[in-house]
């Protein structure tokens, strides 16, 4: 399948859009999304097999009096599709009820330069390049203990482009390359086995390190044999980037999304200018983070990506914004609507949510603490209650701190709290930032989290 | 189609030497709506053409996706896939094979009462704003409303180079919808799902007006709730908790693939792992139920899988590799979200059989303890750790039911958990799910309720 050139991509975003005003839209925005993706996949153990994804297609917003039809195709060959795509998107908006809130599409903005987001050495990877990445970090794993077994992972290369169009006159193209590399393996002893125990690597640019997965994620299986159950208290907790991750992803995050906060679901309403969180932290939503996962020049809207100030020393300083929900308070987007490719209307998401590093070392943060858990992975985050911020999960695998040591790994035990409070227990913050998903984070150390143990 | 497909495969065998070789395409179109306190954030329609071309060449997967169904890129796309088998067989230590099985060719003809691409945006925005009506309705204190549609029919075409040709419709109606209430200081959160294979005429039964009110009700009352004690207690287990423990804590550790990756089940075949009062299975053949098909997306007969027999482990989820590598018979659980993966070991309709006791009697031998109804998501571990999070739940006192409380979770070790069952309802309900393991899964999960000796109960109080 040939792949789609810039000039392709915008001109089949730019037609669309003409016709559908010519059909009779008031307003009309489209979305061209191109993926081509190499992947080679470790399963049991062993590199087994190898995939080529290529994904393209169009989506079309059209809005008749006040009023939004959608509709895509990733049938792109053929002008009947074309123009049949169109139709769909003027005949959904027809059936759909006008929206009072409306105001228009995205207004055209100069877009801020971005960096480290397109490696054209990661374009020209093929699949005998990425059996060699995953082997070696396949064989890091299997040369690190016997006791360890590499379940699953693997090697991806992926190149995306996108335009967007609208009748606001907005024309922007972008494109970039991720390079992804995972491994999962179990620790397994007589009759003890270990939880997941995973490690991973992502950029936009080729420097990731297969042997260092490879070694950490065996080294993390192994270190979670001999588990034991602990007692119910409260303690100091170090949360590791995965972790947080989770915890945050479905309280957190949404919680500075400005259709939370309008619908009523954040726990921040009316709280800008309060202080929410311990003075350590200070998040930015960093959409031209250099070579951060989520940095585009430009959002699913065509609005230019941005840095915005979320949480500056604990106060609650902005929330995040895509066109809609700004226009509704008279406010501009900061660039963050997100799109799943060419198949949904943009939707609020944080770009790269950056929480700004401390200054001590992963072994200091571990050291200071005489009591406590090392949280590599949470099980059940997503249970958590999304407006209210309580959570009840379970930390698999995590480790317990004794004297400023690890001492051994735990067994099944669950944490409770609300994250909202976890925020303001923000001790310390380590060096150690790491990309995962949206956060941006290091190691977070928080004091008096509820551990239920036996 | 087919004789395009034809080519395709053949080609596969004859030029590059394919020891297996696949292609699944299809033709797909979607409706989806979404709306949020009872505004249509947008009506959207899609059409999604597209193949999965898959093949073994020396004992290594190859597998290409591309977005078009004409003879040129398929043909293409193929060789790409055994050149990508070829490069990944270079390392390998096991060659893969596949189970043989019998061939088939079938035609599957959906024929839903009610069709829902026939069915005009209209009458579903008319639906999905009539629920959200009767929820924002249904109290003062419900402060958010958001329902998520989706309706998906087309064709799939699967045919491999063993003879293999089977055009199965595809039919799915689905919405999820959710709710949130405040007062004071308490928020709360409820969800509920609909989802079925039969057609559009499941809101004749899941009408807005019972989806609606038991969500919003839940949304309220959950509102006085206190969070739980955390701790270890007996606990029953509604119908919808059983269903995502089934799927969730047991079920995962039973799909061949993550078995043999050393799920805590793999040495137990045979054994004892449960009371002898659990039966548990995976049942693909259940009419018009969100995880029911005819053929999975290798061609093999859904059926039913017995995979827990009076507390005994006695069978598991395979796809052909899986059983091939265990000496099994492929049980019908490969299933692919759509062209742009390979199909995965997946779950259909997992369920624990009912047995003999009544609800009052299970809550009359709980001193102090929790009855969990309705959960809100769940996860397990290969070691065996499960959690399940709880959107509905109520204290149990000296045999009755108590205040309810909020935002408790369950945790424990699946195989522990199982063994400490000591009395299964004599009721059953089946919920409709979608389960996310890499790719989206329909299914459904259910039981009867069940009592548990012990369980962790995780709560912030």
């Amino acid at each position: 399948m040939v792949v789609l050139k810039q000039e392709e991509m915008q001109s089949l975003a730019e037609d669309a859009v003409k016709l559908a005003l010519k059909k009779g839209a008031d307003e009309a925005e489209a979305f061209t999304y191109q993926g081509l993706t190499t992947n080679v996949v470790i399963e049991r153990g062993q590199i087994a097999k190898s995939s080529r994804i290529i994904d393209r297609g169009l989506g079309i917003r059209a809005i008749v009096n006040k009023a939004i039809g959608f509709s895509y195709t990733n049938v792109l060959e053929s002008n009947v599709a074309f123009e049949e795509t169109v139709r769909k998107a003027l005949s959904s908006a027809k059936a759909s009820k006008p929206d009072e809130n409306w105001h228009s599409l995205a207004p055209k903005k100069p877009l801020a330069p971005v960096e480290k987001t397109y490696d054209h050495r990661i374009v020209e990877l093929r699949s005998e390049d990425l059996v060699k990445v995953a082997s070696a970090m396949l064989d890091a794993a299997e040369k690190t203990d016997k006791n360890v077994f590499p379940i699953e992972g693997g090697a991806g290369a992926s190149y995306l482009s996108m335009a967007v169009a609208n009748s606001n006159n907005i024309a922007n193209f972008d494109h970039g390359t991720i390079i992804e590399c995972s491994l999962a393996t179990l620790g397994k002893q007589g009759n003890e086995v270990t939880p997941v125990c995973f490690e991973f690597n992502a950029e936009r640019s080729y420097n990731i390190d297969p042997e260092w997965i490879g070694k950490e994620a065996a080294r993390l299986a192994t270190s979670a044999l001999k588990a034991k159950k602990i007692e119910t208290k409260n303690t100091n907790v170090i949360f590791t980037q995965f972790a947080f991750q989770e915890l945050l992803y479905f309280t957190l995050i949404n919680a500075v999304k400005a259709d939370f906060v309008q619908r009523n679901q954040s726990a921040f309403k009316d709280k800008i200018g309060e202080k929410v969180a311990s003075e350590n932290v200070t998040i930015h939503d960093d959409g031209l983070l250099s070579g951060g996962l989520r940095t585009w020049k430009f959002d699913g809207e065509g609005v230019p990506q941005q840095k915005t100030l979320i949480i500056e020393k604990g106060v609650l300083r902005n929330f995040i914004y895509d066109n809609y929900t700004a226009k509704k308070e008279e406010k501009e987007s900061t660039g963050n609507a997100a799109r799943a490719g060419y198949l949904s209307t943009p939707s609020l998401q944080a770009t790269n949510f950056h929480f700004t590093p401390g200054n001590k070392s992963p072994e200091e943060l571990i050291s200071e603490v005489d009591d406590g858990l090392l949280v590599y992975y949470l099980q059940g985050a997503h249970s958590s209650n999304p407006a209210s911020g309580e959570f009840s999960v379970v930390a698999t695998p995590a480790w317990k701190i004794k004297n400023g040591e690890i001492a051994y790994a735990t067994k099944g035990a669950m944490l409770a709290g609300n994250v909202f409070e976890v925020l303001k227990n923000v001790s310390a913050l380590a060096d150690n930032e790491r990309k995962i998903g949206q956060l941006v984070a290091p190691w977070v150390l928080v004091e008096n989290v509820k551990v239920i143990g036996k | 189609m087919k004789d395009i497909l034809i080519k395709v495969v053949d080609g596969a065998s004859q030029k590059f030497g394919a020891e297996y070789a696949e292609v699944r395409a299809q033709k797909l179109f979607k409706t989806m709506l979404t709306l949020k306190e009872g505004q249509v954030e947008a009506a959207k329609q899609g059409i999604e053409n597209g193949a999965a071309l898959r093949v073994l060449v020396d004992g290594a997967w190859g597998f290409a996706s591309v977005g078009a169904l004409n003879f040129e890129t398929l043909n293409e796309a193929i060789a790409d896939a055994c050149k990508m088998a070829k490069a990944a067989s270079s390392r390998l230590k096991t060659p893969i094979k596949l189970v043989e099985t019998k061939t088939v060719e079938d035609k599957v003809v959906a024929k839903p009462r009610e069709d829902p691409s026939k069915i005009s945006i209209e009458d579903k925005i008319g639906t999905t704003s009539k629920m959200s009506n009767i929820i924002l309705g249904y109290d003062k204190h419900v402060k958010s409303c958001t329902i998520d549609y989706l309706d998906l029919t087309g064709t799939n075409y699967f045919i491999n180079n063993e003879g293999t040709y089977i055009e199965q419709d595809k039919l799915y109606v689905w919405s999820r919808i959710t709710a949130t209430a405040k007062q004071a200081d308490a928020f709360t959160f409820s969800r509920e799902e609909i989802g079925s294979t039969s057609g559009y005429e499941i809101f004749k039964t899941e009408t807005p007006e019972t989806v609606g009110e038991r969500l919003a009700k839940r949304a309220v009352e959950q509102l006085k709730a206190k969070p739980p004690k955390g701790g270890t207690f007996p606990v029953i287990l509604g119908t919808n908790v059983v269903g995502v423990f089934a799927h969730e804590a047991f079920g995962h550790l039973a799909e061949a693939d993550l078995t043999l990756s050393g799920s805590v089940l793999l040495d137990k075949f045979g054994k004892k792992i449960a009371s002898n009062i659990v039966t548990l299975y995976d049942d693909g053949t259940i009419d018009g139920a969100f995880g029911s098909f005819k053929y999975d997306d290798e061609g093999i007969p859904a059926q039913k899988t017995l995979l827990i027999k009076d507390g005994v482990v006695v069978g598991l989820m395979h796809n052909r590799e899986t059983a091939q590598k265990l000496k099994a018979k492929p049980t019908g659980n490969a299933r692919a979200e759509d062209f742009r993966v390979e199909p995965i070991i997946r779950m259909r309709n997992t369920l624990i059989e009912p047995k003999d006791h009544s609800f009052e009697e299970m809550v009359e031998g709980i001193k102090a303890g929790y009855y969990l109804k309705s959960f809100r998501g769940g996860q397990a571990n290969l070691d065996g750790t499960f959690q399940v999070g709880i959107q509905e739940g109520y204290e149990i006192i000296n045999g009755e039911l108590g205040e309810p409380v909020r935002n408790a979770s369950i945790s424990g070790n699946t195989l522990e958990t199982l063994l400490n069952v000591d009395a299964v309802g004599k009721d059953f309900e089946l919920w409709p799910g979608r389960c996310g393991k890499g790719q989206t899964a329909f299914t459904c999960d259910g039981g009867p309720h069940i009592r548990v000796k012990k369980v962790i109960v995780g709560g912030s109080a």
